[in-house]
């Protein structure tokens, strides 16, 4: 065999392995491609009550600067995001201290722990509203038990952002401490020796091991969850559709009103863009931040 | 823009004509001529729908057609409806739609194919396009092109119960001044019950306080202005939210039909100022059958307009086969389909169905239905389809007008305030038009 047969053969196969694999490789690309460009398209463009479209230009995003829904929209779709995220890493890590310590804790009880997650936000949705109903949920009728007073909680315009991520926060605090707890399993045994040896405390232990070399675990964990807490939707579009007035109305639900409600799919366009915008932001800030605390 | 009376006496002649001639053509009529063909029907799953479609397969036999139904919850058909049209698709030949709050976007954007040549070319004997409600006709005809045929009639009235009005001392309201009577004499009477529940959810207001304001003698445009701070305007924004605020339950702002229901079938509600649709849900159970009231809703200064729509079924301008989903549109509003259906609960749109001896018994079997009766008798006659603003963009009309209500019960904002923000935003969609 010759020196050249080698390589040539070597160029064949990866030729013909780029062949066989060209068909899924386009058409994820075009399944991930067309959407975003129709989108950045349709968001140059400005549709009547009517539905006849034509050319804006820019008009659309000189129109964010001015439109105070916008404006309101991303306070309430950053207060959201904080307060969520802040409570599911809180209670995750927590979560995941206790299942990781309580080897003993039978299945079911872990399965219990870790289920709210696995249902459908819809559903987690109903469920919620009726248990905070004002007049006929059981989350009042436990409030006045105890002799405090009822609250309105989804009904109040102060009340109904702190609700909200209540409730986000029983749904997916889970989600974060199973991926925490995938980090608590990983980390290193001798350290936690070394540190038994030089008679650290349980709570020294915590706050200068654990939580150092959990670091790059929470970051993961913040960055999927940043995610989905941007583009806040679904309980909020099956308990309060934005409401009262317009104080849970999140950059996501107002886009989604303006688009599929009243028909101006440009300017939705353009407000999913900038939301999109600020997403990626979020991930390449969380990114940065989770290379800086690796180990 | 005046509010579109519905006295069954106001019919088109257009109507008239149609009905002439499509009695000479009925002998002609042929429910197989369309045999093989597929229909796609976008449904919105509600209880119109879903009567309906209980007799799918009739129609299916009758016409050796296959239905193919694509059902939703109303905003999500919505959402479907929108995509589906704005790609000129196909997909869908016929839709359900509510005339009174995207018929004029929807004639507008031409989403609409023109009904009034298939009803006056290709009808069988018995469909009588003339006995349809003349009014929910002329409500879905725009531009004279009639762009959907009535499934239903419906519009909100007036439960409350007879129980605790007894109890309290009170005779059934016949004027909104009484219904604000009854609630602070309820209030004060029985401390368990909430007296007074309507819809206070933003986008579902308009549904509710359209009646209100209509009858207390508003009107949501004058002079081509948006008028909610005109005396009776800003009375009526007052009277509705006073009412939510001080006598109905906490949280009434994310109230609509599924909780307004819950809270009165569950007997913790006097006084609930809901769809006649939901008769069905509230009576589930049977606890609310012997001790519920039902009126149209109780008189203003300009006496009773109560607010009178219908979802009706129309045939999209993109299908490639309008005249076979004509047959779908025509078979599910005939006479005979319609009687079926108003067995089920569903008011029919149609006075002979209304008056049909064995409609009539079903009516008769409990006191409450022959209210419920009489009170749609009313709509019927003394109706208006005007369910926020008439123009192009009603649906966001409705946000401003929820928007305005919300800030009054929660207090958010002085009347003047309130109906002077509604009438600012109001005004720039008034001018889109």
């Amino acid at each position: 065999m010759s020196d050249t047969a080698a390589p040539l053969t070597q160029d064949r196969q990866k030729l013909e392995m780029a062949a066989l694999s060209a068909p899924a490789v386009v058409f994820t690309v075009a399944m991930i491609a067309f959407p975003v460009a129709y989108t950045i398209w349709l968001g140059f463009q400005t549709f009547s009550q009517t539905g006849k479209q034509s050319f804006a230009g820019l008009a659309n995003y000189s129109k964010l600067i001015s439109d105070y829904e916008f404006w309101h929209g991303l306070w309430v779709t950053i207060a959201l995001f904080v307060l969520s995220l802040v409570l599911q890493l809180i209670f995750g890590v927590w979560l995941a201290l206790v299942l990781f310590h309580a080897k003993r804790l039978p299945g079911i009880v872990r399965s219990l722990f870790i289920s709210p997650f696995m249902m459908p936000p819809v559903v987690a949705g109903m469920m919620w509203l009726v248990i905070l109903d004002p007049s006929l949920g059981a989350a009042n009728y436990i409030l006045q038990s105890f002799g405090l007073p009822p609250s309105d909680w989804l009904a109040s315009p102060s009340w109904v952002i702190p609700t909200v991520a209540l409730i986000d926060s029983w749904q997916w605090t889970p989600y974060v401490a199973l991926i925490v707890l995938g980090g608590l399993q990983s980390l290193p045994p001798s350290v936690y020796e070394a540190a038994q040896i030089d008679g650290a405390s349980p709570f020294k232990t915590f706050q200068r091991i654990t939580l150092p070399l959990l670091l790059p675990t929470i970051v993961t964990a913040a960055i999927l969850r940043s995610v989905d807490l941007l583009r806040f939707f679904d309980i909020i579009y099956i308990t309060t559709q934005g409401g009262p007035g317009n104080a849970s109305n999140t950059l996501n639900i107002y886009g989604f009103r303006v688009g599929f409600e009243f028909f101006n799919i440009g300017y939705a366009s353009a407000l999913m863009l900038t939301l999109t915008a600020i997403v990626f932001g979020a991930v390449l800030a969380f990114n940065r931040l989770r290379g800086a605390v690796a180990w | 823009m005046k509010a579109r009376m519905l006295a069954t006496h106001v019919a088109l002649p257009v109507l008239a004509i149609v009905a002439a001639s499509a009695h000479a053509r009925a002998a002609d009529f042929d429910w197989m001529k369309f045999k093989g063909k597929t229909v796609t029907f976008l449904a919105n799953n509600n209880p119109v729908s879903q009567a309906l479609l209980t007799y799918k397969a009739d129609f299916e036999k009758l016409t050796g057609m296959t239905l193919k139904v694509d059902g939703y919850q109303e905003q999500q058909m919505r959402q479907r409806l929108v995509t589906v049209m704005n790609a000129t698709s196909d997909e869908v030949d016929v839709y359900m739609t509510l005339p009174s709050r995207e018929g004029e976007q929807f004639a507008a954007a031409g989403w609409y194919a023109d009904l009034t040549a298939m009803a006056k070319n290709d009808v069988a004997k018995d469909y009588e396009s003339a006995g349809l409600s003349q009014a929910l006709l002329k409500a879905a005809t725009f531009g004279g092109k009639l762009t959907s045929m009535p499934m239903n009639l419906e519009g909100p009235i007036f439960y409350y119960r007879t129980d605790i009005f007894k109890k309290c001392g009170l005779d059934a309201p016949k004027t909104i001044k009484d219904v604000e009577a009854a609630a602070e004499k309820i209030k004060a009477c029985d401390s368990s019950v909430t007296p007074f529940v309507s819809r206070g959810l933003k986008p579902a207001v308009a549904y509710t306080f359209s009646n209100m304001l209509h009858n207390i003698g508003g009107s949501y445009i004058a002079n081509g202005k948006s008028n909610l701070c005109s005396a009776k305007g800003k009375e009526a924004l007052d009277t509705y939210s006073r009412l939510l605020r001080d006598f109905g339950p906490p949280g009434v702002v994310n109230y609509s039909f599924q909780q307004i229901s819950a809270l009165y079938r569950g007997g913790r509600a006097a006084m609930a100022f809901e769809s006649s649709n939901e008769l069905r849900t509230v009576m589930e159970g049977g606890a609310r059958l012997k001790d519920t009231g039902l009126l149209p809703f109780p008189a203003g200064e300009a006496g009773q307009v109560p607010t009178t729509i219908g979802w009706g079924m129309a045939v999209s301008s993109h299908s490639k086969q309008p005249d076979a989903a004509w047959y779908f549109v025509q078979w599910a509003t005939s006479p005979e389909v319609q009687k079926k259906m108003a067995l089920q609960g569903i008011a029919p749109p149609r006075p002979s169905v209304a008056n049909d001896p064995e409609y009539r018994k079903w009516i008769d079997e409990e006191p409450v239905r022959k209210e419920w009766q009489a009170a749609l008798d009313v709509l019927a006659t003394k109706g208006s389809s005007e369910v926020g603003y008439p123009i192009v963009a009603n649906p966001q009309s409705r946000e401003f007008i929820g928007q305005a209500v919300q800030d009054l019960i929660l207090k958010q904002k002085p009347i003047d305030q309130a109906c002077a923000d509604a009438d600012k935003a109001l005004d720039a969609l008034i001018a889109l038009n």
